[in-house]
């Protein structure tokens, strides 16, 4: 799905990506037997939307984008040896943060709306307005993508 | 226009804007230099409309953003963009810049590139009094609207503001229903809901999944490869194995566990680009799948269906 905007990039791999990543997941899962005797339908749900997510963020361009990124570290809290990230030169900190404090000053209209999606894009907490509006962009693209893939997975095994 | 020339002086007055210089080029040619001056505004046009539209003045109302020209420029980047046919008359007007150069400082800003802006360079700033165009290729001007500071904070917040809302309007192109809305608050709200019902549907698809797989055992044999591969409309129907394998080699393991080689090997041991090969990696697939979702356990989910 080629993007049509000229001043951000929000390319989006072809459906079939997302397909073979999400395809990849779930048979992985199976793998760890969960499924031969699960506790609570709740828990195999949850595993499934984990799964979802991660391959989402695998086939939308890994480690390549913020949101991805924070998504990725999300899921592997304790085992990083699975996914690598590239090490980039690294703003500090406090720097973030004084931007931050200054932002409550500039459209207060604009940085609530922001701070909202900031809890709803992953990784949001440490990006600036500029930065957050392309990621969400992005982000809006992938999940779109994936709730098709899902979607059409759905639809093909249902019972006629 | 809706003031008149002496209504406005007098305002310029009051907030000791005015130089005599200006005062006289103003009671001289009257409409016509306000005109002239009207299409030095930047590219935001909002501004000017409201100011269009105001009936009176007076010291305490607050959009006077955009009434009046102030002496300094800041340039942001050409105004090529605007689809307002006052940025065409700004550059061809070329009396224009004779006599408001004398008037105008310009503020330089050295930028590393032209997107990422004049934040950065603050402590470039320079002020100069310039009859001369833009010097050094890598400097950003950035005009100032009438009425407004020209102090570095508020011009580079303005240019802030301008970034953010071009990405929001491509923002509005992505999100469909955004274009009804008109206002940032509205459209930022209607972004928002629409990330949260994406992560709602991810959320419910993943519940129906989970369920629908267990009962899908017997319907096995009758779900034959092609239509698996129909139900991703729009996907090639031969996989090339390149793209597999240079995904496997990107992402080499899997965050659950290692990665099920099993089914590479088995797509490693047919011939690439045969149709039916491809197929038979599709079924091998599919069976994995349904073969992952064992269980007795009967969930609320038929009542959904």
């Amino acid at each position: 799905m080629a993007s049509a905007d000229k001043t951000i990039n929000t390319d989006v791999p072809e459906k079939d990506v997302f397909a073979i990543h999400f395809l990849q997941s779930l048979s992985n899962l199976r793998t760890q037997n969960l499924f031969n005797s699960p506790d609570t339908t709740n828990y195999r749900v949850r595993k499934i939307k984990k799964a979802a997510y991660v391959s989402m963020a695998r086939a939308a361009g890994g480690t390549s984008r913020l949101w991805s990124r924070a998504l990725l570290r999300r899921a592997t809290k304790g085992n990083n040896k699975i996914v690598r990230f590239p090490r980039k030169k690294r703003k500090v900190t406090w720097k973030i943060s004084s931007k931050r404090r200054r932002s409550d000053q500039r459209a207060p209209v604009v940085e609530e709306a922001a701070e909202r999606l900031r809890n709803l894009v992953p990784g949001g907490g440490g990006m600036e307005t500029s930065k957050l509006m392309e990621e969400t962009a992005h982000y809006i693209k992938c999940l779109s993508m994936q709730v098709k893939v899902m979607q059409c997975l759905v639809d093909g095994l249902s019972p006629k | 226009m809706d003031l008149s020339v002496l209504d406005r002086l007098k305002w310029l007055q009051q907030q000791q804007l005015v130089s005599p210089e200006f005062l006289q080029i103003i009671g001289s040619d009257g409409r016509e230099e306000l005109k002239r001056v009207e299409t030095y505004l930047g590219n935001n046009n909002d501004e000017l409309q409201s100011f269009r539209h105001f009936q009176e003045f007076g010291p305490d109302y607050d959009t006077i953003d955009g009434c009046i020209s102030r002496t300094s420029s800041f340039h942001m980047e050409p105004v090529k963009n605007n689809e307002d046919n006052r940025a065409i008359a700004l550059h061809n007007k070329r009396k224009l810049e004779g006599k408001t150069e004398q008037r105008e400082k310009k503020k330089k800003i050295k930028a590393e590139d032209e997107t990422e802006s004049s934040m950065k360079g603050k402590s470039n700033m320079s002020n100069t009094e310039t009859s001369s165009e833009i010097q050094k290729p890598d400097y950003i001007h950035v005009r100032a609207r009438r009425g407004e500071a020209t102090d570095r904070h508020s011009l580079a917040e303005r240019a802030r503001r301008e970034k953010i809302s071009k990405k929001m309007k491509c923002l509005q192109d992505i999100v469909p229903g955004c274009n009804k809305v008109t206002g940032k608050a509205g459209m930022l709200d209607e972004i928002i809901n629409y990330v949260q019902s994406l992560q709602q549907q991810v959320e419910f698809l993943s519940m129906k999944l989970s369920v629908i797989n267990p009962e899908l055992e017997s319907h096995i044999d009758e779900l034959s490869a092609k239509q698996f591969q129909a139900y991703f409309t729009g996907l090639p129907e031969a996989v090339s194995k390149q793209s597999m394998m240079a995904d496997f080699r990107y992402f080499p393991l899997h965050q659950q566990g290692s990665l099920d080689y099993s089914v590479i090997n088995a797509n490693q041991t047919t011939s690439l680009g045969a149709k039916d090969q491809t197929s038979s990696s599709w079924e091998t697939n599919s069976q994995c799948l349904y073969n992952s979702f064992r269980t007795d356990s009967v969930s609320n989910f038929f009542s959904l269906k």
